[in-house]
């Protein structure tokens, strides 16, 4: 009612009258209105705040982001000042150690590049990423999901990055296959388990729960996120590593559990024998990040298309307050070989919150943002675009918006991570073989991870 | 003399500018990059500091790197007779036989060489998914049970098994060109004396195989210490260990843990190893 109390004061030309009645319109009608007031509320940080260099620039962006090159393309248009070369220069590893190689000698790197999360710490340690700090980035934070800050910058003040997209992590699971065997969708481990038990009996062992990804150390790390587990922290000068910790343990167990009764798969993720699989109706559901339904849709050509829905991630208990953990999702870090760090600044402020990129990164290539104005933006939505309409026109990004809320701000990452993250894979192959506990096999992992940390040079203790 | 020598270096600079900027200088560089350890001060960045020998010793005492070698020599041990031992038998079949068949196996034998290490693996790669391999799926039909050929017991006979279907061709036309070099009047000397095929393959063909052979077998020698790219491309497909060969360990050390100076120092030790081992082998060619 406080607008009637403003325009009482001001009786005649009250500049907030119109607004009050739009309003509290808005407030009757109930959701059609709100959805136009938050489509006008896209908040955008002060762009003018990120001042580039003068003179025409060209930024060489270095990504394997498909479609990135259409969001440079709309900053072309805004700032003509600026070229843009994106170059796919392949996934993940593949473009790490070319940026690890460029790094070392010291040319022949781009302004700016596709990190991901657990990546960045060991092109920090290298000393090759600029701190945007000094361009003003810190000026965008609030614009962005707080974990995923924390993310980019852990200490609170550096900023080696800006988040792009990120994977936290829900249920995708094939409805169609549910229905046939009657299942429900679960939501605790122990509903889980159950219903993974009456899929075994239903279809004879030959339809599996879930996959366990035997070679994606980050997936089993961001369940045991959502476990409100950590893995590396600083102390003063020391590093810390916990691998093996009780969390760690749990979900291990907990999977390893369902490994020994064959009621999950166990087929190295992103393989052409996983979507066979996947795509033949063997495996139920996945758990997966923002991206996975994305990625999944587009692998499988619209095979099993429409049959998917996506649920909020099981839980360890009812009562407990709902976590979810996060998997993947990268941001884009400008080099200390730029020589337009602010121009380069202002791109990567700019593709990541700006609304055109933003939405077309998710409603084409299921990235999912990290930018606070692009979730809250019903535009997200697309029933007709995948990945909603691979899982039937279901507000996905809903689903994953939620998912990101309740994921923990204060997890990070160590320089070493690429050898961890191939660790992981050797550990588990003595799991899946019989050779090892989960206790043993997460003690190798910690044992061996530290020992190749401390072999480098790092101080690293354990707990 | 003096006249004889300029021209001589003349002639030999293209040779040598290259061998030098592209062979000796990387070697060079590799030596002085694995005198190097990186010290750090709390989490910062590292710096570079000279540490002698360091990267050796750890290098002698890592047994990571150690089993990457044990799997290296095995590996020769296992497959070069094996694929040498092929290369011989088609050879000297082929050499027996004349006529468009003849031609038409030498060129399928051949033909795996010419495919580019990389998509030859992933084929293989496809093949050996548990799931999807028509071996097992073959062999599922007839109850025999099914073989995980990338499991970590097999994988190095995998991968063994690919590099013999690329190379054993190749080795084979080689045998099969220092054959037909052999002079038609020795078999016919032979067949006169009462001597069966299996004598003339036995006492003349072999024996006037061997230098070739010997070449191909420093050659099969090396090249196992160079195996890389099969099991970087079979890696993504399942778990392959990092020291499943010495040269994937020391590429994973430089290009993902970001140790140039490390995987220098493995790599110089590796080359030493390898010189040791051929040497005395290529001695032996070049004085007969």
């Amino acid at each position: 009612m406080s607008h009637f109390t403003i325009c009482r004061s001001f009786p005649r030309f009250c500049p907030f009258r119109n607004f009050s009645v739009a309003l509290l319109a808005g407030v009757l009608v109930g959701l059609p209105l709100s959805t136009v007031s938050a489509q006008e509320a896209y908040k955008t940080p002060d762009y003018s705040k990120f001042p580039a260099e003068s003179g025409p620039i060209t930024l060489e962006v270095w990504t394997w982001v498909a479609g990135l090159d259409k969001a440079a393309a709309l900053f072309e248009q805004a700032y003509p000042d600026i070229k843009v070369h994106v170059n796919n220069v392949g996934a993940g590893p593949a473009e790490y150690q070319k940026l690890q190689t460029a790094l070392k000698a010291g040319s022949g790197g781009p302004d700016v590049v596709q990190i991901e999360y657990d990546f960045l710490p060991s092109f920090i340690v290298t000393d090759g990423l600029l701190d945007m700090a000094k361009y003003g980035a810190n000026d965008a934070k609030s614009y962005f999901v707080p974990w995923t800050w924390g993310q980019v910058s852990p200490d609170g003040k550096t900023v080696y990055g800006i988040p792009q997209d990120s994977g936290p992590m829900a249920l995708l699971y094939n409805k169609k296959i549910f229905d046939q065997y009657g299942l429900t969708v679960p939501t605790t481990w122990d509903e889980f388990a159950q219903q993974a038990e009456k899929l075994a009996q239903g279809s004879g062992g030959k339809v599996k729960m879930a996959d366990f990804y035997t070679t994606n150390a980050p997936w089993m790390m961001g369940l045991v996120w959502a476990t409100d587990g950590k893995y590396f922290k600083t102390s003063g000068d020391t590093w810390i590593q916990t691998l093996n910790g009780p969390e760690s343990e749990k979900v291990l167990t907990y999977w390893d559990g369902l490994i020994k009764k064959k009621l999950v798969a166990t087929i190295p993720g992103f393989t052409a024998e996983f979507y066979n699989a996947v795509g033949a109706g063997q495996i139920a559901a996945s758990v997966e990040a923002a991206w996975g339904p994305g990625v999944t849709a587009a692998t499988l050509n619209d095979r099993t298309a429409g049959e998917w829905r996506v649920a909020p991630l099981p839980q360890w208990s009812k009562d407990q307050p709902f976590r979810s953990g996060n998997w993947g999702g990268s941001c884009n870090a400008v080099t200390k070989q730029s020589k337009h760090p602010k121009a380069a600044t202002l791109f990567s402020v700019w593709l990541n919150t700006a609304k055109g990129p933003v939405m077309n990164n998710w409603n084409s290539y299921g990235i999912f943002p990290t930018a606070l104005a692009g979730l809250a933006s019903p535009d997200l939505n697309q029933p007709d675009k995948d990945p909603s309409k691979f899982c039937g026109g279901q507000n996905v990004a809903e689903v994953y918006s939620q998912a990101s809320n309740a994921v923990d701000v204060d997890f990070a990452w160590a320089p070493w991570f690429a050898f961890v993250n191939d660790n992981f894979n050797k550990q588990i192959e003595a799991l899946i073989g019989g050779n090892a506990t989960p206790k043993q096999a997460l003690d190798a992992w910690q044992n061996e991870s530290i020992k190749n940390a401390k072999g480098d040079g790092y101080e690293v203790k354990e707990k | 003399m003096r006249r004889h020598r300029n021209p001589a270096l003349l002639f030999l600079a293209p040779f040598l500018t290259v061998f030098a900027a592209f062979y000796l200088a990387p070697v060079l560089y590799a030596i002085y990059l694995s005198l190097f350890i990186r010290r750090r001060v709390g989490i910062g960045p590292a710096k570079e500091v000279f540490g002698g020998l360091t990267n050796y010793l750890r290098a002698v005492q890592d047994t990571d790197f150690l089993n990457g070698l044990k799997n290296m020599f095995m590996f020769g041990v296992i497959q070069v007779p094996i694929m040498l031992g092929l290369a011989i038998a088609l050879a000297l079949l082929l050499d027996q036989s004349r006529g468009v068949f003849m031609k038409v196996c030498r060129t399928a034998f051949f033909m795996p060489y010419g495919i580019p290490t990389a998509i030859g693996a992933l084929i293989w790669g496809y093949l050996y998914s548990p799931n999807l391999s028509p071996f097992n799926q073959v062999m599922g039909a007839l109850h025999a049970g099914v073989i995980n050929f990338l499991s970590p017991e097999v994988i190095l006979f995998s991968i063994a098994n690919i590099v013999t279907w690329t190379w054993t061709g190749y080795n084979m036309v080689t045998l099969f060109a220092a054959l037909q070099n052999i002079p038609r009047e020795l078999y016919e000397a032979a067949r006169v004396d009462g001597a069966t095929r299996w004598d003339i393959v036995r006492t003349i063909k072999i024996p006037l195989l061997m230098p070739t052979l010997k070449l191909l077998f420093i050659f099969s020698v090396i090249g196992t210490s160079q195996l890389f790219t099969e099991a970087f491309v079979l890696r993504p497909l399942g778990y392959v260990a990092d020291n499943i060969t010495p040269n994937l360990y020391l590429y994973l050390t430089a290009a993902r843990d970001a140790n140039y100076s490390y995987a220098g120092a493995m790599a110089i030790l590796l080359a030493l190893l390898i010189f040791v081992i051929s040497g005395p082998l290529l001695r032996q060619i070049g004085s007969r």
